[in-house]
């Protein structure tokens, strides 16, 4: 029996003695992404595909990266631990070198140690919380603004409009409940009192109950750091509750839905926090006319977070000389201004950028979409 | 506090009228219909395609509302009994397991069949109802709230009519105490069976569409949640009793406006399903249900 | 007259009656018999089971083949609930969430080893079934299913809110099985052959708790116990009417399936390293029942065909996982209307001992010792469902 066993595992390069990733020396550079293609985010997955296609066919087009070309291999997380855990081990075994996926924080946190291990640098594009980081893992690189840069934003506007009152909801996820908190720590950390703080049950529709204590703390401005749709059913039923105050959203919320849900006329006050997107950039229509090329559809959010993750990626492959983690890793920590979407990126100690890129936005009462409104300079 | 209980009134409107279907269909038949939620689910869809196809959005306008309440209110109710003869028909006779299965599977059904056809993610309910409000007796009250514990109030007087004073009530009372000795006096079961789950249905439809109209966003998963909390409501009420399924509705939502106001919202749906829970351990008849001996 | 018939008798040939029946023969071979075909074929799933790793160890399939070993614990668990006891529990994933909860608690926070987290985690879901079973279980079958919802509901909203579980982003970094001061992590060489996939040892360790589990869990459905729940299940007042404790007939079933869930939990905490409540949402709950439902409930190898159906679907078929709930919906109504005890029932019988079974002699006058309608049962044969007590 066990000579039996010994002589199958001989005869087979894929058993135990033979694992490991499959990596080929000439075929294309695999670029894995998990996004979730399935589940309530899953809109988002194909913005960040996309985008991301879009890169790699423009690096392709230039002749590839070392002289080879890349190529995406998408997997879906389905914003949940254990899809996600099962993806990034077939992205793995599939030979990827680049990890450029990652879009909820809680689906992306126990994919990083299975990466690591397989030895493959990670540059992520979407998921922001500030724990990925924390786990001091060498190969993790966040190109969006994590909570952090986005509370500092936020309070910077808050402060800015003379804010001194201000409240804060959550809705129980994990980008949304830690960029809360970051927002309650850093606006007592610069004099304004924190008079409301609340979390909601996401998915239901009546939010009169968080509407009516809103009203009866009376903060000048409200920072909502979940998505869409309760985003926009809260800044309606607080302005009908009586609220005045200013609404201020975070990324998750800034899409043109929200100010579909919370109809016409409840716009006014809101304003979001959010990276730049290309059509606030001058001179990106370009960019938009071939992503729409490619995908049939504009881009949404972090399509050009993707976009730049994949370019990235592949310089920090092309400096290094080599898909090796260490030389990749020491490429990704030596980029120096690199020209992406959010502006030069740099990354910090800690492998996040050293400016989040955060801009305030408003709604634009023709389109319903949000357009720049401060880009928070001076 | 005037609000809080102004505000409950307004959930509890919803809950009751999903609680009535739950309630008049177990009332008859003893069936659990796990997907009676879902058809609140459908009856929003229903009222967003129809205006989506005629391309209307952003509308304010009370009769159009009227127009597509009855209109959704119509294709539920044939949508429920469709799924009546379809689906439970076939299993009265079966053990209770095997429907409750069933039900399930039609609920997950209806549910991910709206995801694939409309898409994953929440959509604008395209009639609006104005809701700028006024400061009255120290809670703020808005049109729209006005209007829809109107029409809530108008369909639970018509069911209670239709229930306690027509012939087809009266069959289905019969039906609820005994369906064979009801069979044996010439009442048509089938017949009075379909035309509680069309009701029923048809209900939960119009809450959907008020829902849509009085919040603004509807998505596929909208009559999970609102699913079990009606049947939290009818159990408190007293299951099978339908002035038990209106007084529970009303007063779940209450509850939780407190209990949110209280512990904080993320406690609220925790709070409501400890309800249940105590309400079924100490007096599972529920404050009006009749005290049935019963074993499974 | 009497004097002659003894006569008659006393010089009679001595000779054995004809039998009524032809006798079955003596089972020899494996396919002889359906307890050893059974047998037989577990013995080559486990044989599989162990020689996988050696064809393909590659994390991918290390990975799924480690899920639908925690999918086939799962839904062995809650056979015992919904298949032999017909308790419909709606929130079976909370016990999931508990063993995940308490064994990735108990590694982080307290900083004990994981072995040493198993006999918290079994207690910790012996009394969370009597918690959640001790008020429900003496409410309708129907109450239950709701009732058990909301339970799993109340587990995964009071992990998103509390600090100890991690909030909504749950634990991470939960540590690998260690023994004696030898972790998973280090990997080890074995006569020649190196083990350098930490992953392959989660799948054995998960192989031999599944396996146990199974076997467990079959053997404790055919002792005393198991034929108490099937009583409860068919009809509960006769079975009390039998002297059979129905209550406690019913918590026991309901501790099982906790068990059995709680050690899936602790096998799933480890192989992620990481846990958050979105994944013990009611969805889940579903698909498990989904799959015991469509294998056959209260059969072994349907609910383990159910379960790697359920499981391995989306992995195999890329563009299932978009559709699969609209599938397991319409399959749940399909199967419950056309063929109730699922694909594998569980009083299925070979189909090739079909035909050896024992046929009732032609119906002559001379053989009728009883009134012809006793023989001519409606069955037509002594048949397995009244052994196992079958299930419509």
């Amino acid at each position: 029996m066990a000579a039996g066993v010994l002589a199958l595992t001989a005869g087979c390069s894929g058993g135990v003695a033979g694992g490991g990733s499959e990596e080929s020396e000439d075929g294309p550079i695999k670029l894995g992404m998990l996004a979730p293609f399935s589940g309530s985010e899953s809109a988002f997955g194909a913005y960040m595909q996309n985008g991301a296609q879009l890169a790699v066919d423009e690096i392709n087009a230039d002749g590839g990266v070392l002289g080879r070309d890349l190529e995406l291999v998408v997997e879906d997380d389905a914003c949940d631990a254990t899809t996600a855990v099962a993806g990034a081990n077939k992205l793995v075994t599939e030979g990827i070198v680049g990890s450029v996926g990652g879009y909820c924080s809680g689906a992306t946190l126990p994919t990083l140690p299975i990466f690591d291990e397989a030895g493959v640098p990670m540059v992520i594009p979407a998921a922001n919380s500030n724990e990925l980081v924390d786990q001091g893992l060498p190969g993790v690189f966040l190109i969006n603004g994590t909570g952090d840069q986005q509370a500092a934003a936020a309070v910077q506007y808050a402060e800015k409009i003379g804010a001194t009152n201000v409240a804060v909801i959550d809705d129980a996820t994990s980008y949304s409940a830690d960029l809360a908190q970051a927002f309650t720590t850093q606006a007592e950390e610069a004099g304004l009192s924190v008079v409301f703080e609340a979390t909601v049950t996401p998915g239901e529709n009546d939010y009169s109950a968080v509407a009516t204590q809103l009203v009866g703390a009376q903060p000048a401005l409200v920072y909502w750091t979940g998505y869409y749709q309760e985003g926009g059913l809260i800044v309606r039923q607080a302005t009908d509750a009586g609220y005045t105050g200013a609404f201020m959203v975070a990324d998750g919320s800034v899409d043109a839905k929200f100010s579909e849900i919370a109809g016409a006329g409840y716009t006014e006050n809101v304003v979001g926090t959010f990276t730049q997107t290309p059509d606030m950039i001058e001179g990106a229509d370009e960019w938009i006319a071939d992503y729409e090329e490619l995908a049939g559809d504009p881009p949404g959010p972090y399509s050009t977070q993707a976009y730049d993750a994949v370019r990235v990626m592949a310089q920090a492959i092309e400096d290094a000389g080599s898909t090796e983690f260490e030389e990749v890793v020491a490429a990704l920590e030596g980029l120096e201004d690199f020209d992406t979407f959010a502006g030069p990126l740099t990354f910090t100690e800690n492998h996040t950028l050293s400016g989040g890129g955060f801009v305030i936005v408003a709604v634009d009462p023709a389109t319903s979409n949000f357009v720049l409104e401060d880009d928070l300079q001076g | 506090m005037m609000q809080l209980i102004w505000n409950g009134l307004i959930v509890g409107s919803f809950y009751a009228l999903v609680a009535l279907g739950y309630s008049m269909v177990y009332g008859i038949i003893k069936l659990l219909n796990f997907a009676h939620g879902d058809i609140y689910m459908l009856g929003a869809f229903v009222g967003f395609f129809t205006l989506s196809a005629f391309g209307i959005s952003n509308e304010t306008s009370i009769p159009l509302l009227l127009v597509i309440l009855l209109l959704s209110m119509v294709t539920t109710g044939l949508i429920g009994v469709g799924i009546e003869r379809v689906a439970y028909r076939p299993l009265r006779r079966s053990p209770r397991l095997a429907v409750l299965i069933t039900a399930i599977g039609v609920s997950f059904t209806l549910e991910y069949g709206v995801r694939q056809i409309f898409g994953p993610n929440p959509e604008a309910f395209p009639v609006r109802l104005e809701s700028r409000g006024v400061d009255l007796l120290g809670m703020r009250i808005t049109a729209s709230q006005i209007v829809l514990v109107v029409i809530a109030a108008g369909l639970m007087l018509v069911l209670a009519h239709i229930v306690e004073r027509t012939r087809e009530g009266r069959a289905m009372r019969a039906i609820a105490l005994d369906p064979q000795a009801a069979q044996l006096m010439g009442v048509n079961v089938n017949r009075v069976i379909s035309t509680v789950f069309f009701i029923g249905s048809s209900l939960a439809g119009a809450a959907g569409v008020m829902a849509g109209a009085y919040y603004g966003s509807i998505d596929f998963l909208m009559g999970f949640v609102i699913g079990l909390k009606a049947f939290t409501a009818a159990v408190i009420g007293g299951i099978g009793n339908l002035y038990g399924a209106m007084l529970g509705g009303v007063l779940l939502g209450m509850l939780e406006s407190f209990g949110s106001a209280w512990f904080g919202g993320e406690w609220r749906d925790v709070f409501a399903f400890a309800f249940l829970i105590l309400f079924l351990t100490f007096k599972p008849t529920g404050l009006l249900g009749a005290r049935v001996v019963e074993r499974m | 007259m009497a004097r002659r018939l003894d006569l008659a008798l006393k010089h009679a040939p001595l000779r054995a009656p004809a039998p009524l029946f032809e006798r079955p023969r003596a089972a020899r071979g494996v396919l002889d018999s359906q307890t050893g075909f059974m047998r037989a074929l577990g013995v080559v799933a486990v044989l599989f089971l162990a020689v996988l790793p050696f064809i393909d160890a590659s994390r991918y399939t290390m990975s799924i083949a480690i899920s639908a070993l925690i999918y086939v614990m799962l839904c062995m668990g809650l056979n015992v609930v919904v298949g032999y006891a017909g308790l419909l529990d709606l929130g079976y994933i909370a016990f999931f969430a508990v063993g995940a909860y308490v064994s990735g608690i108990f590694t982080t926070v307290l900083g004990w080893p994981m072995w040493a987290a198993l006999p918290a985690t079994v207690f910790a879901c012996i009394l969370a079934g009597i918690i959640i079973g001790a008020p429900t279980l003496r409410l309708r079958s129907d109450y239950l299913a709701i009732v058990t919802l909301g339970f799993g509901e109340i587990i995964r909203i009071t992990a998103n809110n509390l600090t100890i579980t991690g909030g909504p982003s749950g634990i991470h970094g939960i540590p690998s099985w260690d023994f004696f001061g030898w972790s998973f992590e280090d990997g080890v060489t074995v006569l020649g052959l190196e083990f350098p996939e930490r992953v392959v040892f989660y799948y054995f360790v998960a192989a031999v708790v599944v396996v146990v589990g199974v076997i467990g869990a079959g053997r404790l459905a055919r002792g005393k116990l198991g034929r108490a729940w099937k009583a409860v299940r068919d009809d509960e007042d006769a079975a009390e009417a039998m002297g059979i404790n129905t209550y406690a007939a019913k918590i026991s079933a309901y501790i099982i399936g906790a068990v059995w869930a709680g050690l899936a939990g602790q096998l799933m905490a480890t192989h992620l390293s990481a846990i958050s409540p979105n994944s013990f949402q009611f969805l889940y709950s579903a698909l498990i029942l989904m799959a015991v439902v469509l294998g056959g409930m209260g059969s072994t190898p349907g609910v383990i065909i159910g379960a790697l159906f359920v499981s391995l679907a989306p992995e195999l078929l890329r563009d299932f996982a978009e559709w699969r709930f609209l599938i397991f919906g319409v399959l749940l109504v399909v199967v419950m209307l056309f063929r109730p005890a699922g694909l594998w029932p569980a009083t299925a019988i070979l189909p090739w001992l079909k035909r050896d079974r024992p046929q009732p002699p032609p119906f002559t006058s001379a053989t009728a010792a009883v009134p012809p309608s006793v023989l001519e049962s409606p069955s037509g044969a002594p048949d397995a469902d009244v052994r196992e007590g079958g299930r419509g």
